[in-house]
């Protein structure tokens, strides 16, 4: 019998082959699960994200192989805000190396929250990338001759990690722009310590048009994907980022990247993640899988509710917490195969 | 666990959804629960054999692809019309029909919008936990389309039905190739319409030897099940006819009781 490999085919095979899954019916029943818990409520500091609905909760699990799994809501569209950070991150180090972005961000978490107007005091740093300043100091690293050149090659930059190219919510990056006093604030006491240069009104538009990127669960889970597979885009084989730079993101993820949650996460979860106010969570399995999780009712602290609550209960069904060495459950990389 | 049968055809006019119609029946029979899904959305038409009208169907498999009902909601019992008197609290047997939807605008949103494929697979599974079912049997659309590989995929055993037609012979390759990229290692084939006068033996071995795989059923062309028209069931109203033997043949095979 013939068994040449097609591309097309191949993905076909795989969808089949996901429907089938043992991890669909785990998925299900996770989603049935949690569904049940309606706390925490929709963001709101902004009108435009304040319009999502409560209700809405998708799970999307992609493989280092480009298998994928996905339930519920996962192909309904909504901003990434936060989740962008480490990417951006990460195009910074690849523009401009290690060295130069760890002169201007740390990579220390802080208990504060994520859109605090402090700086280190002995370098004047922010913090960590994770945080607003952070974020704004590593998207000011982004190169490029102008602002047309630096958004597309941010765009580009995402494109390779969810294998397609990515829209921008304008309502919302209108609102962004519109309400970003704090950010503004932020940039100007970053730009009077030279932490960003001359270009940073360019910047805070880029800052806010990386918030206001459309994604789904799935294209989160495929980023996340990315990441597990030494930065090479499992479904389209092309990298996104250069493999000795995805330690760098992974470790601010784990330590920086859940909001003033991050600490309890690394224990009680003990897998890289970010979260954004949009309802979405990345999170990262090395070497194994990306998980992509959206309900946009919001603890506190800007998390997900339910996203966390997916992730626990994954993390405990399948011990994907990285510093859980023993292994008497199911391999979840064994649960993509029906046969 | 209730098993799942699905019955395809690379081609349409086969007969396949009065095979499925026929083995449903001739299943049922040996006291088993067993229910129909339709999953030929484009070109429903199993319901048609089991008189199931437009006024009694309130949900069928299209509501619950939608999410507007729970799959069982779209199950419809037909067993007194197929199988005759049963006690109301028998068990078994009894056979359950879940419709796709026959109205012109339903079959255009699926064509148009599509759905999550993978939603039949809950839906299956649903069904046989919650109807308590032996056997569920699949009724696909012709030829190779999603639903037909998720089929494929997630059924214990498979039937190919295929003429003694050039047409039909080069299709099964295509059926088959995909069947063993999926797992599936040993789908069944049944070849109906064999016109009277033909070598049965010579054309079963020609068939077994050139796809390798076997032949669990010999169906003749049947000039009483075409003036029957899909107007009932045929092992009903024919029972010592020799398509209804050759049934009894195949049901024997499907469920163990007898070896090729």
């Amino acid at each position: 019998m013939e068994t040449e490999s097609d591309p097309y085919l191949d993905a076909l095979l795989g969808k089949m082959k996901s429907a089938a899954s043992p991890l669909r019916q785990v998925l299900l029943e996770i989603h049935s699960k949690v569904q049940a818990n309606d706390a925490g409520k929709v963001a709101d500091y902004i009108p435009e994200l304040a319009k999502a609905d409560p209700n809405h909760l998708g799970i999307s699990i992609v493989s280092v192989e480009g298998r994928s799994v996905d339930v519920g809501d996962f192909d309904v569209p909504f901003t990434m805000q936060s989740v962008s950070k480490p990417f951006v991150f990460g195009l910074g180090l690849q523009d401009r190396g290690r060295e130069e972005v760890l002169k201007r961000i740390g990579v220390q978490p802080v208990g504060e929250a994520f859109n605090s107007i402090t700086l280190d005091e002995a370098s004047n740093r922010p913090f960590n990338p994770m945080i607003n300043a952070g974020a704004i100091a590593a998207v000011d690293l982004v190169e490029g001759k102008d602002l047309p050149e630096r958004v597309s090659r941010m765009l580009t930059m995402f494109q390779r990690y969810c294998g397609h190219p990515l829209q921008v919510d304008n309502g919302v990056l209108a609102s962004e722009r519109a309400t970003g006093h704090r950010n503004r604030a932020i940039a100007h006491l970053m730009r009077n310590f030279d932490m960003i240069g001359p270009r940073f009104e360019e910047t805070l538009e880029l800052y806010f048009l990386q918030c206001s990127i459309l994604v789904t669960a799935r294209d989160l889970a495929m980023m996340g994907a990315t990441l597990a597979n030494h930065g090479v885009n499992p479904s389209t084989g092309e990298r996104a980022i250069d493999a000795k730079f995805v330690k760098d993101l992974l470790s601010v993820m784990y330590s920086c990247g859940m909001y003033d949650y991050a600490g309890e996460w690394g224990y009680r979860i003990g897998i890289p993640a970010k979260s954004g106010v949009g309802g979405g969570i990345v999170a990262v399995v090395p070497g194994k899988v990306g998980i992509g999780t959206y309900s946009p009712r919001l603890d506190s602290k800007g998390n997900s509710v339910r996203g966390i609550d997916i992730c626990q209960e994954l993390v405990n069904r399948f011990q994907l917490h990285l510093f859980d060495v023993e292994s008497e459950r199911p391999s979840i990389l064994d649960q993509f195969s029906h046969r | 666990m209730g098993q799942i049968i699905s019955v395809h055809s690379y081609r349409g006019g086969t007969g396949k959804s009065n095979l499925t119609a026929n083995l449903a029946v001739t299943i049922a029979r040996t006291g088993k629960r067993v229910a129909i899904v339709d999953c030929d959305l484009q070109s429903p038409g199993v319901h048609v054999i089991f008189q199931l009208v437009d006024d009694k169907i309130r949900f069928s498999l299209n509501d619950f692809l939608w999410g507007r009902c729970a799959i069982e909601q779209a199950a419809y019992d037909v067993t007194s019309v197929s199988i005759g008197a049963v006690g109301p609290e028998d068990e078994r047997p009894r056979i359950f029909l879940v419709p796709s939807s026959f109205k012109t605008k339903e079959i255009g949103r699926v064509i148009k919008e599509g759905y999550d494929v993978a939603l039949l697979n809950d839906g299956f599974r649903r069904l046989i936990q919650k109807l308590n079912l032996d056997v569920l049997l699949i009724d696909t659309h012709p030829g190779v389309n999603e639903e037909t590989l998720l089929s494929i995929t997630i059924s214990d055993q498979v039937i190919l039905i295929l003429r003694p037609d050039s047409q039909d012979f080069q299709g099964i390759y295509v059926t088959l190739e995909l069947a063993h990229r999926l797992g599936v290692s040993k789908p069944w084939l049944v070849l109906n319409k064999i016109p009277p006068g033909m070598d049965r033996n010579g054309l079963k071995h020609k068939v077994e030897s050139s796809y390798d795989r076997s032949v669990i059923g010999m169906l003749p062309l049947n000039h009483e099940i075409v003036r029957l028209g899909s107007s009932g069931i045929f092992v009903n109203r024919f029972p010592d006819h020799p398509f209804t033997l050759e049934i009894q043949h195949i049901v024997n095979i499907l469920l163990g009781k007898e070896t090729i």
